[in-house]
């Protein structure tokens, strides 16, 4: 049972990487097109299919299409709300990467929210 | 740079993608039951899992959803910063565990619902960090 629920939160944990790699993938596109929210329904098909030609937008898409797959077994095996919970687990990893890739800048008391959602996940996990 | 504001109009679609992120994952959920109690042990049982799952109708409407979230979550990226966006679209942690008591019968415990919680304060706690940052910069 210990056992199960460690590769189950590796698994999670796995899944919660790909789906950060997608999304930074995704933010670093989206900043290079510098595009401006609107609901004028041509430049949003417009902007989604500049977003569409940009090889970076795929290689997400490869990395999302891997969470999706481990994603669906993890929930074939535990409750949605357990593997829901766990799956926060991906505010460390987009915490990390925003700060260190993205260079986006966040005080102390951002990592003390962070250190939260370690500590629930650790108790969702012990319950 | 204007990229750190939240308009009326960010949060409104923050609020459609938190709604519609708890029922992509009610749908995947779904789908992920059709092959319930399998026992996936090699690459040949994989494939059966594998099969059954994306034929199910449940996971094509949750990827459907998932496609709406995809060009909603655009529009909010384009317009506020990750480090802004990712905590307020969070909400869904409240949402989804309601919705699987409601609608998949699951049970959660005292004790799961005080993790959720620390997970929500974690939550709130980076957005008001990110805030703070807003008013240091201004």
């Amino acid at each position: 049972m210990k056992e199960g629920l460690l590769i189950i939160l590796s698994l999670i944990a796995l899944t919660s990487l790909c789906d950060t790699i997608n999304q930074l993938f995704l933010k670093s596109a989206i900043n290079y097109l510098n595009f401006t929210p609107t609901f004028n329904i041509i430049k949003i098909i417009k902007f989604i299919f500049q977003l569409l030609i940009k090889p970076r937008i795929w290689l997400g898409f490869v990395f999302s299409v891997i969470s999706l797959c481990i994603w669906l077994f993890v929930l074939s095996k535990v409750d949605l709300n357990f593997a829901f919970s766990a799956d926060s687990m991906h505010y460390i990893f987009i915490a990390l990467a925003s700060n260190l890739i993205l260079k986006e800048k966040f005080s102390s008391l951002r990592w003390l929210g962070t250190g939260l959602i370690v500590c629930g996940i650790v108790i969702v996990s012990l319950s | 740079m204007f990229k750190k504001k939240v308009t009326l109009k960010i949060l409104l679609l923050l609020i459609a993608s938190d709604i519609l992120e708890t029922a992509v994952q009610f749908f995947f959920k779904k789908s992920a039951l059709a092959k319930d109690g399998f026992a996936v042990v090699d690459m040949a049982t994989a494939v059966v899992f594998f099969k059954a799952v994306f034929t199910s109708p449940f996971l094509w409407a949750g990827l459907f959803t998932v496609a709406v979230v995809f060009i909603i979550w655009s529009m909010i990226l384009a317009k506020i910063d990750l480090s802004v966006a990712v905590p307020i679209a969070s909400f869904s942690y409240i949402l989804v565990p309601i919705a699987s008591i409601i609608f998949l019968h699951e049970h959660i415990t005292v004790l799961r619902w005080v993790g959720i919680l620390f997970i929500l304060m974690g939550v709130i706690l980076v957005s008001l960090s990110s805030k703070e940052r807003i008013v240091q910069e201004k």
